[in-house]
């Protein structure tokens, strides 16, 4: 009883502490990770941000930023010329000498989960949300995210019972050339799975491909994540390097689909589940009676 | 080819690009400061009272980032550009350069080890882990070389055409090894290891240092100490011997030195290509191939090289930085093709 009494004056104090800090929230914020700056723009924090890294490509207005360079690889004078009072970015981002500089100057440093999964979301927003100061908006976003992920799952639950989960393989590449397969133990194969899908790769990580494993494994539906280029263009690309792909089911069926490679890093993003349905249409085509 | 420049004039050029190249690697940087506050900062890190109102960004800036950040770029370039100068003696061949003796791939072995294989074992010790890449990066690279020098003796004598094909050799096979690491690598590990081949003087930290600092001052005494040797090597093995040099002492002096300097460099700070094959062309156009002068003119040049390199690193993209290596190679590569074309004209 004691403890929980202590546990509670703790909470106290946290709460008030955390009320007095919100009139001196942090008003310039450099982020390093993709899914981050898209939740801190979603979250109204996108004016505040005065510098974004490689992996944050949306919104589009990011782009326009100035670039930080790959968030495992900052430059402690680069993101300091920002005049920065926060940097946000994943635990990936670093290297850690040049983390303990920026904090040393006086920039307070925050990093945020980037496993795809939900309990790490929920984390990430309640945390963001307290540094924009718009915890009510991240609590209410994480609840409408995770209700559409339920009602999806339950949506793929559904179409399951009534047709076998398509076999697919997830291709990443640039501009067509020699793409890598996406394997277990990846954010690609989570979305497989989430989307109804059954990965056919069995390896772990990104793995480039032998053409006579392709041809065995004779996908039902490819999709491909292309660095470089877009749309019909990347897809033209990818079988004109490609050639062995035009013969695979997915490519007689004409089930190709395109996947922004930015969503398969740094964790669950805003987009992911409106690719989610995408990807589950896909899989599932509505039948025709 | 005979000295353009002598030697004194050399030295005094040299030495003031050598604190040119130091001071504006101070001075600038993505943030902007105001050169008085340089000044002024600097003047206080040194010890002196100056008044430190409104400093505290300037001295974090210039202690903390810039002053480690240009110590490891004249340790490291000065080292490589004399381990350089050192394989070049030894092999008797302008080609050669510190990567010949194996040490380059085995330091990368090392750091594809430790990158790759280093979070699948997991218990690393807390306090050791931010130094177990520079760590096996070190070992790989003296083990390599070692095992170079080894294959290179024969009945007590060291055979350098040998060591030299054990070189091409071993340098195959560690590629291939940090090749099947790359291949299995995961997504985020793969960009570290691709950035460290890049090499980056960015995130200089004391604590890296000192070690680095300290071999590198050991082997910058040490190694212009044997240049009349080094000169003798230059007509040859036996007509060395029968000038009364040891020889064998000799080379294994200087395969020692090149692997402990080199090492420690690319453990510091990745692999840096191409300053330790063009620094010492670069001083012997201007110098004459009298190691005498070109081995400490070769540090000062070396440290100038890579100093200035760093600035074009940190300021072309900035915020952003570009990998050191890339800049050396851009500058050095260019030079190297004047250098094959002007010798066949």
């Amino acid at each position: 009883m004691r403890l929980n009494l202590r546990v509670a004056a703790l909470c106290v104090v946290l709460l008030v502490s955390q009320g007095a800090l919100a009139a001196d929230l942090p008003q310039r914020w450099v982020s390093a990770g993709g899914a981050l700056s898209e939740w801190a723009c979603a979250l109204g924090g996108e004016s505040k941000l005065v510098g974004v890294d490689t992996t944050s490509q949306h919104p589009d207005s990011l782009r326009a930023l100035p670039g930080i360079g790959y968030q495992r690889q900052l430059s402690a004078e680069g993101v300091l010329s920002l005049r920065p009072q926060i940097l946000v970015g994943t635990e990936e981002m670093g290297p850690p000498p040049v983390l303990a500089q920026i904090r040393a100057a006086g920039v307070q440093v925050e990093l945020f989960s980037a496993a795809p999964n939900l309990t790490a979301l929920q984390d990430n927003l309640r945390h963001l949300g307290q540094l924009l100061g718009t915890e009510d908006r991240a609590r209410a976003m994480f609840e409408d995210y995770q209700m559409r992920l339920s009602q999806h799952g339950a949506r793929v639950n559904e179409a399951r019972l009534k047709q076998k989960a398509p076999g697919v393989l997830l291709l990443v590449g640039s501009a067509g050339g020699k793409p890598l397969i996406a394997g277990k133990d990846t954010a690609a194969d989570w979305l497989l799975q989430q989307a109804g899908g059954h990965n056919l790769a069995t390896h772990s990580g990104y793995k480039p491909f032998s053409v006579e494993t392709l041809a065995s494994l004779d996908p039902e539906v490819l999709i491909f994540a292309d660095r470089a280029l877009r749309g019909e263009e990347a897809r033209v690309a990818l079988f004109k390097e490609n050639p062995i792909l035009s013969s695979t089911r997915a490519a007689r069926d004409g089930r190709v689909i395109e996947l922004d490679p930015t969503l398969l890093v740094g964790g669950l993003g805003p987009r992911l589940p409106q690719s989610l349905v995408t990807l589950t249409n896909a899989f599932y085509p509505v039948q025709v009676p | 080819m005979t000295a353009l420049v002598r030697p004194r004039t050399l030295f005094i050029g040299l030495g003031l690009l050598c604190l040119l190249a130091s001071w504006l690697s101070l001075a600038l940087g993505p943030v902007s400061l105001p050169l008085f506050d340089t000044l002024r900062a600097a003047l206080r890190l040194l010890g002196l009272p100056v008044a430190g109102d409104g400093l505290e960004q300037a001295e974090l800036i210039l202690g903390q980032i810039r002053l480690p950040r240009t110590l490891l770029g004249l340790a490291v370039g000065g080292v490589l550009a004399l381990s350089g100068v050192a394989m070049q003696g030894l092999f008797r061949n302008p080609l050669a350069d510190p990567g010949l003796v194996g040490v380059s791939s085995g330091a990368a072995l090392g750091a594809a080890f430790a990158i790759v294989a280093g979070s699948a074992l997991g218990g690393v010790p807390e306090a050791l882990g931010p130094y177990v890449l520079s760590l096996c990066a070190f070992l790989g690279g003296l083990g390599v070389t070692a095992l170079v020098y080894r294959l290179g003796r024969h009945n007590g004598r060291t055979h350098v055409a040998t060591m030299l094909l054990a070189g091409i050799a071993l340098t195959a096979l560690s590629g291939s090894a940090v090749g099947l690491f790359t291949y299995l690598a995961d997504d985020a590990t793969l960009r570290t290891l691709t950035f460290w081949n890049l090499g980056s003087l960015n995130g200089a930290s004391y604590a890296r240092l000192w070690p680095l600092l300290l071999v590198s001052a050991g082997v910058a005494v040490w190694l212009p100490r044997r240049a009349r040797e080094l000169n003798a090597l230059l007509l040859g093995e036996s007509e060395a011997a029968h000038l009364g040099i040891d020889v064998e002492r000799l080379k294994r002096e200087l395969v020692f030195c090149t692997a402990l300097g080199v090492g420690a460099a690319v453990a510091a700070a990745g692999m840096i290509g191409f300053v330790g094959l063009v620094v010492p062309h670069l001083v012997r156009l201007m110098a004459g191939p009298d190691h005498r002068v070109l081995l400490p003119a070769s540090v000062l040049a070396g440290a100038s090289l890579l100093l200035f390199a760093d600035l074009v690193a940190r300021l072309a993209l900035a915020p952003a930085e570009l990998p050191i290596g890339i800049v050396t190679a851009f500058i050095g590569a260019p030079f190297f093709l004047y250098l094959l074309l002007r010798g066949r004209a």
